[in-house]
């Protein structure tokens, strides 16, 4: 038995050895598909996601005539886990990703620029090592700007959790930003996401128990998390914009 | 599958003009919900929700099952929610995204949030269990089906009274309601729901109707008892808010979540003052007092 | 297209993260690699306040409070390390000797590294709780520091390394770098602390030596300290008795069990035995077996022996050979002492046996060997199998010390410790671990494999927060069976329709046939105050002839009751009403109980009636039965009556024909004494309750009343008589009550006892023998020393049962206690269900109805016996429980001397027994005095005698004086009677 999350507290010092404010490394890549008309790769400590948009594409319009419909497909390998095992179609908990991650863009996209077409959002998940949504959507937001598809800002997400757990009623918890999957199995969290680094929240899902009282700090660590990550992904974005025009591309 | 009608120009333009003058269509203020109804059936753990035109009727069964194999000493606890086309006609056909997101919310606020404590259901390890089943029946849809379902499951897990149970050896014996008192579900808080409708950016509305709900932005659902403990809080996807909106938002469910625990309360007291039927059946207690 | 590959170069990071990769095999023998990050980094501090370069660096929390820093400037030194030194313990050291470091003498400044604390973790979580308890205390100074995260002492594992060479090997880096770290932050200046690394491993030593690494063994270090012999005591204790890390746990598993036909033949050719497992209340590995083959009960000793038996099942035994027999064991051992550090989460083959139970029981068997020439040792057997588990839902409270404090709702194993001592530790799976915490709680055993050392078993429900009236009454209840839920509505159904309207019905009702009309008589009850379940009344008038009349009244429960309904079902299965402290758990619903059956002053009821003619000597001329109408004219207390008896001014003729039966209940029991009945004791004592509160308040002991007698004798009279009765008429299946009359062996140890200590000879070959040598056991300078005597006598007793009268020869219906021939149970059937079957019987037996099938068939009657047999006796465990427990609350808070009698001695420690509250309570060696006193046992004259860190002489039948005070273990959270030795001899 490794330690527990609850060794926090002897030294500030997070299983992985992180602060309370850091963030895991976070590495991506844009256009990594030719085939596809935006595409990106995404690695959130050992969270990593592919992504790839195709449109929009003519077609659809069937919820509303004036705009385009945003389709999402999640695949979660079966390697993904520690313990190999299919998540099928019908799964609840990734029908839900995908109407949230659906419902995110179709608020942020300008989809009454394409009426009456489709936007496919592909994702693939080939490890996980929690803060999953999130993960989910920084590479959604990646490759949708690799497509070129007009939105009002980047939708940038992460996770926040807190040091102690519900039943240890802990006052001197500390909030905890970007966590893995033994925080996120022994710790209340929860993923917000934000519309371009504001304190906009488009996106906020929390499936754990937790004081009220701690939800304040909770989110405030969450909103600069995603602060945090907007910067990043917008240099991912320059980089790659940096290296077409090196390479003449245009 | 026929489309949901949603509301002509006309309607939402004048919804709209409402708000920004500070009105509902119905006169409610923004942070006021409908009249809320709740009502037992003759039988334990049937319980009927009303909160306006809104209706739903939750069953609740026990049965004696062998439990999962990598959870040997839970007994399986399952919500399942059937939007019939009685209540809104595009209800019919396969499962609609509402339909999947009100289970899936059930699941988070009441299952993931230990609500039921599944494992006092165990009664041989690995061989049988209790298994209880939340039949969750929409009878009529006006808006905020999740809030009234969460009502509706949570308060009918507390009316219902299984079976009184012995082990002996590898036998497992249920005993009928004459045969012996009932024993009531252990759960461990009552986590309710509160569903919150944006518009513009700034509006926020408590328990929306269908017109009002077809018409949000964005939506959010706080799951939470009435210790200030939030369960589960669903903003999934739609328009942007403005974090602090969120947290206000938190602070006026755990206001409704306290009334309507208090409803609850009442109800099942009520209900529970209708079964005793005074008399002699009124001492059934082997239990007494003793004066030393 | 672009490669996905991370080009190195570009990333900042890559220097500082590397990935923990491990395998672990889950339970169901599944393997997971798991792989996990690291963030390796500088900004760690060292914690000295000595280096100021770490403060500039150090991180702050989200509040932005600094953690203060812990290791002093000036650190403790000793001749060693003249300059003060920072310790550095390996897992090897603490887990050895993880009592030393909790000591307040000695061991401040120490730096636990993460390597150690997460090896501590895996080897026992206890330890691991521990030694975080201590990181917290703050004059200790003890400072986690995180050497895995710091780059500079993070060390990576070498292909072919084993983990504990690179777990060792991270130790002495990390004591490298502090070494280095201080003395860049002193400068060369002023002198610097040692770092000293303190292991027992000599490879470890060896190599750090080699690396020029500041080491010392534990011994050696705790040599060279003040106050070294007391320390190294224990170091010699902890290390003798526990496994090392690298010991690989011996694959020593329990012995399968035989198959059933094997033990079937086994027994039946006299090879192997059938019996009942029984386990010592003093000492968890030891059990003893009633088997008919033996008189003396067999001995079966340790864990292995035991084999997975628990309390109560039916086992099957073979005798060991001769030369391995022995001695039962003259200490107390404990299961919650003895192995409290071991992981509830064993994830590998743990040994079943632990080391330090093989050592304890060793200990005691060397004792015996040691006065082998006086001893006789007893058969002793071992347990190859088991025929039925008689295991039921266990009472107890979760080990908080198995618990890991944050894995919020994820499954874990933690230790059950069962209320009742001789049910050994269960393992428990649950999610809400964390929650369960510090409640009573219900739980059943799922099953014991060989490769457990525990049984495993399943969380049912939580009863309440521990200590807490609701919970622990409902703790008892469930611990002694008995049947608290409601009536259900079955049987509420088979209540009169009238409920409490009932009335006797006029004169001319079928209700009246065959019976008589008593209602002019002078009948009155006399109760327990506060009584309301009435059974019994009496009246006695003078006849011409000068003889006297007597009649006993008893409910006529039979007819409110008929066999075969569901309430008959609910009664039979409840076998008996409970009487607790505070709350009375009835047999029948309360409209029978307390109202329609109970024999109420001033209104008619129905009764059964035995009417005698009696001389003024007490022979008994003629007995009549029959069924009654009844008008009780008064319901007395014992008090009251009493009273009224002894008021001369009161002269009417209720009171005189008390008198009259006072007189003649005198005369019976004098006939009764002289027959051999034994009047045997047993603690009682009775708690106070404050009117309001209802929190007890005092406990006083009960007093005897001659009204008591006087009720107790004719009772004793009616059951003879109807015992006689219905015995007549159905020779095969009566309903009856029988004492069997102890083995000889049962007094052996308190004849010896009493012989060597008091010089007083018990003779037990009949109870008249046992009755006139009890009284001879008086010391005229102790009043209570014969009651006490009398008490431990009791235990030596068999308990009575009722049987059928098909089932046993006449000679065996004796009843032992009250020197009768025939006896059973009439008097009571509101609150038992043997007296309504013997209701049943006599009404047949005097043709006033048929009987019915039911307690008519031999088989049915025997299951009946059986089960109201076992309620019987939980009901009066319960009761006693009961006692205790508002004993314990009345003592809360309160610190009380009181006198006290040794009634056990062992050799590391002894019983005393307080009579003030009747409590019995165990003093070990180890209670004495902060250090445990040497001790010297004389197990032939029961004297221990104590010398070093306290000196007395604990002697058997010793009068002492206790401290009586009420304790909450911080460990358990569970409160505690516990008794100090002041003094010996009186007050």
């Amino acid at each position: 038995m490794p330690l527990d999350t609850s060794s926090y507290s002897l030294a500030l010092l997070r299983l992985d050895g992180r602060r309370w404010n850091e963030l895991r490394r976070i590495t991506a890549q844009i256009s990594t598909m030719p085939s596809a008309d935006g595409s990106s790769y995404l690695e959130m400590g050992n969270t990593k996601v592919l992504c790839t948009v195709t449109g929009p594409c003519e077609g659809g319009g069937t919820r509303d005539r004036d705009r385009a419909d945003i389709r999402v497909e999640l695949a979660i390998a079966g390697f993904s886990g520690v313990d190999r095992k299919r998540v099928g179609r019908g799964d609840k908990r990734v029908s839900e990703m995908v109407s949230t991650i659906q419902s995110t863009f179709a608020s942020t996209l300008f989809t009454n620029l394409y009426p009456q077409s489709t936007i496919h959002i592909s994702l693939h998940v080939l490890s996980q090592d929690g803060s999953l949504l999130a993960a989910l959507l920084n590479a959604s937001t990646l490759a949708l700007i690799d497509a070129g598809i007009p939105m009002r800002d980047y939708i940038t997400a992460s996770t926040a959790g807190s040091t102690s757990s519900y039943s240890s009623n802990d006052e001197s918890a500390d909030p905890l930003l970007d966590l893995n999957t033994s925080e996120e199995q022994e710790l209340p969290f929860l993923t917000v996401a934000t519309l371009g680094g504001s304190d906009q929240v488009s996106v906020l899902v929390m499936e754990t128990r937790v004081q009220a009282g701690r939800l304040e700090g909770m989110l405030a660590v969450g909103v600069d998390g995603c602060k945090q990550v907007r910067e990043i992904l917008d240099d991912v974005v320059r980089e790659h914009g940096k290296e077409v025009l090196k390479s003449g591309r245009l | 599958m026929p489309r949901e009608l949603g509301p002509s120009l006309n309607e939402r333009q004048f919804f709209l003009q409402a708000l920004k003058e500070e009105v509902r269509i119905d006169s409610r203020g923004f942070g006021d919900f409908r009249a809320i109804q709740l009502d037992f059936g003759d039988e334990y753990g049937v319980s009927d929700v009303r909160i306006g035109k809104t209706r739903v009727l939750t069953n609740i069964t026990a049965e004696v099952t062998t439990p999962f194999p990598d959870r040997p000493f839970d007994g399986p606890f399952t919500i399942t929610t059937s939007l019939s086309a009685m209540a809104s006609p595009s209800f019919s056909g396969p499962p609609s995204e509402t339909e999947v997101l009100l289970a899936r919310l059930l699941e988070k606020t009441l299952r993931r949030s230990g609500a039921l404590d599944t494992e006092s259901l165990c009664l041989i390890a690995g061989r049988a269990v209790f298994s209880i089943r939340a039949d969750v029946h929409v009878l009529s849809h006006d808006g905020n089906l999740t809030d009234a379902a969460c009502l509706g499951v949570v308060a009918a897990l507390r009316h219902f009274r299984r079976g009184d149970s012995e082990v002996k050896g590898e036998d497992v014996k249920v005993f009928t309601m004459a045969e012996r008192e009932g024993v009531a579900l252990s759960l461990l808080h009552y986590p309710l729901c509160v569903t919150f409708s944006f518009y513009e950016g700034e509006v926020v509305l408590v328990d929306a109707t269908l017109s009002e709900e077809q018409m949000r932005e964005g939506s959010c659902t706080i799951g939470m008892n009435k210790h200030g403990e939030v369960c589960q809080i669903a903003k999934l996807g739609g328009a942007p808010v403005d974090a602090v909106i969120l947290l206000s938002c938190s602070n006026l469910a755990l206001r409704h979540v306290e009334r309507m625990s208090k409803v609850m309360e009442e109800r099942l007291l009520e209900d529970a003052k209708r079964r005793y039927k005074g008399g002699i059946k009124a001492e059934p207690s082997s239990e007494n007092a003793r004066v030393p | 297209m672009t490669s996905l590959k991370r080009s190195l170069a570009a990333d900042p990071y890559s220097a500082n993260i590397s990935s923990k990769v491990f395998v672990r095999s889950t339970k169901s023998g599944k393997v997971q690699k798991i792989v996990r990050e690291l963030y390796l980094r500088q900004d760690i501090p060292c914690s000295s306040k000595l280096c100021t370069s770490c403060l500039e660096t150090a991180p702050r929390d989200a509040g932005g409070n600094l953690p203060p820093f812990v290791l002093s400037a000036t650190p403790a030194g000793t001749k060693k390390y003249r300059s003060g030194h920072y310790l550095v313990p390996d897992t090897n050291a603490l887990l050895n000797a993880l009592d030393l470091f909790e000591q307040a003498s000695a061991f401040y400044d120490v730096i636990i590294l993460q390597t150690v604390l997460e090896e501590l973790r895996n080897r026992s979580l206890p330890l691991y709780n521990r030694l975080v308890g201590l990181t917290k205390s703050e004059d200790k100074r003890y400072y986690v520091f995180f050497n895995d995260f710091r780059l500079e002492t993070y060390v990576v594992r070498e292909f072919g390394e084993t983990i504990n060479d690179r777990n060792d090997r991270a130790v002495r880096k990390a004591v490298q770098w502090y070494g280095e770290h201080l003395s860049k932050a002193v400068g060369k200046k002023a002198a610097m602390p040692a770092v000293v690394m303190l292991s027992d491993d000599k490879d470890n030593l060896r190599k750090s030596k080699f690396d020029g690494i500041e080491a010392i063994s534990l011994h050696d270090y705790v040599s060279g300290l003040e106050n070294a012999d007391q320390l190294l005591d224990m170091i010699n204790v902890a290390k003798e008795g526990r496994e090392v890390r690298d010991a690989k746990a011996a694959q020593n598993l329990y012995q399968e069990y035989f198959s059933v036909s094997k033990m079937m033949t086994g027994v039946k050719n006299g090879t192997l035995h059938q019996g009942k497992f029984n386990v010592s209340p003093y000492n968890y590995l030891e059990g003893s077996i009633h088997v008919p083959a033996f008189d003396k009960n067999l001995l079966i000793l340790g864990r292995e022996n035991i084999n997975r038996s628990v309390q109560d099942d039916v086992v099957v035994v073979e005798v060991l050979p001769k030369d391995q027999w022995k001695e039962p064991s003259t200490k107390i051992i404990e299961e919650e002492t003895m192995n409290k550090d071991d992981n509830a989460d064993a994830e590998d083959g743990e040994a079943v046996v632990s080391e330090k139970e093989r050592k304890a029981l060793q200990e005691t068997v060397q004792k015996v060997h040691q006065n082998s020439f006086e001893t006789n040792p007893q058969p002793t057997a071992k347990i190859v199998g088991v025929i039925k588990r008689n295991w039921r839902q266990y009472v107890g409270h979760v080990d908080k010390s198995s618990v890991s404090q944050s894995a919020g709702r994820k499954l874990q194993t933690v230790f059950l410790i069962p209320m009742d001592k001789r049910i050994p530790k269960i393992r428990i799976r649950t999610r809400q671990a964390s929650e369960i915490v510090g409640k009573r709680v219900l739980v059943t055993i799922d099953s014991w494999d060989r490769d457990s050392r525990y049984p495993v078993g399943h969380f049912v429900r939580s009863l309440g927060v521990l200590e807490t009236e609701g919970a622990e009454t409902e703790a008892l209840l469930l611990e002694y069976d008995v049947q608290y839920r409601p009536f259900p509505k079955t049987v509420l159904d088979c209540l009169p329709k009238q409920g409490h309207n009932w009335v006797v019905p006029p004169l001319g009702d079928p209700g009246w046939k065959d019976r008589r009309d008593l209602r002019g008589l002078n009948i009155c009850s006399i109760d327990p105050i506060g009584c309301q379940d009435i059974d019994d009344a009496l009246h006695s008038s003078r006849l011409p002839n000068g003889n006297y009349e007597v009649g006993v009244h008893i409910a006529d429960v039979s007819h409110f009751v008929k066999p075969n309904n569901a309430m008959d079902a609910e009664a039979s299965m409840r076998g008996t009403s409970v009487y607790l402290v505070d709350k009375r758990i009835d047999m029948l619903p309360m409209l029978l109980g307390t109202d329609l059956c109970s024999l109420k002053p001033y209104v008619e009821r129905y009764a059964f009636s035995a009417i005698w003619e009696i001389t003024h000597n007490a022979e008994i001329v003629k007995a009549q039965f029959t069924k009654s109408v009844i008008k009780s004219r008064e319901a007395f207390s014992y008090e009251a009556a009493q009273i009224r008896v002894d008021d001369t001014s009161q002269q009417d003729d209720l009171t005189n024909s008390i008198r009259d039966l006072m007189m003649l209940s005198k005369k019976l029991g004098q006939k009764r004494m002289d027959a051999g009945a034994l009047s045997l004791s047993s603690p009682e004592v009775k708690v106070q309750m404050e009117s309001e509160t209802s929190d007890p308040i005092d406990v006083k002991t009960k007093v005897h009343l001659d009204t008591m007698s006087l009720v107790e004798e004719f009772m004793l009279l009616a059951n003879t008589s109807v015992a006689t009765k219905i015995y007549d008429a159905f020779p095969q299946n009566a309903m009856l009550r029988r004492h069997g009359a102890p083995p000889k062996t049962n007094f052996e140890e308190l004849a010896n006892q009493l012989k060597v200590r008091r010089g007083v000879e018990l003779r037990t070959s009949s109870s008249r023998e046992l009755a006139d040598s009890l009284d001879r056991c008086v010391d005229p300078n102790e009043p209570f020393f014969n009651t006490l005597v009398r008490i431990m006598a009791t235990r030596c007793m068999m308990s009575a049962e009722y049987f059928s009268s098909g089932t046993q020869g006449y000679p065996e219906f004796r009843h032992y206690g009250l020197a009768s021939e025939i006896y059973t149970h009439f008097t009571s059937p509101i609150r038992r269900y043997a007296d309504l079957v013997a209701h049943r019987q006599l009404a047949a037996a005097i043709d006033y109805e048929p009987l019915d099938p039911s307690v008519r068939s031999k088989g049915k009657l025997e299951a009946v016996c059986k089960n109201i047999n076992m309620r019987h006796r939980n009901a009066q465990q319960a009761g006693r429980a009961s006692i205790e427990y508002y004993v314990g609350q009345s003592l809360k808070g309160r610190i009380v001397e009181e006198e006290g009698f040794v009634m056990k001695v062992f050799s590391n420690g002894f019983v005393v027994f307080v009579p003030r509250f009747g409590i019995e309570s165990l003093i070990r060696l180890r209670d004495l005095a902060e250090s445990e006193p040497e001790s010297d046992f004389d197990a032939e004259n029961y004297i221990l005698t104590t010398s070093g860190s306290r000196e007395v002489k604990v002697e058997l039948f010793q009068k002492v004086v206790v401290r009586i005070s009420d304790i909450k273990e911080e460990s358990t959270g569970k409160r505690k009677v516990k008794l100090e030795l002041v003094r010996t001899g009186g007050k």
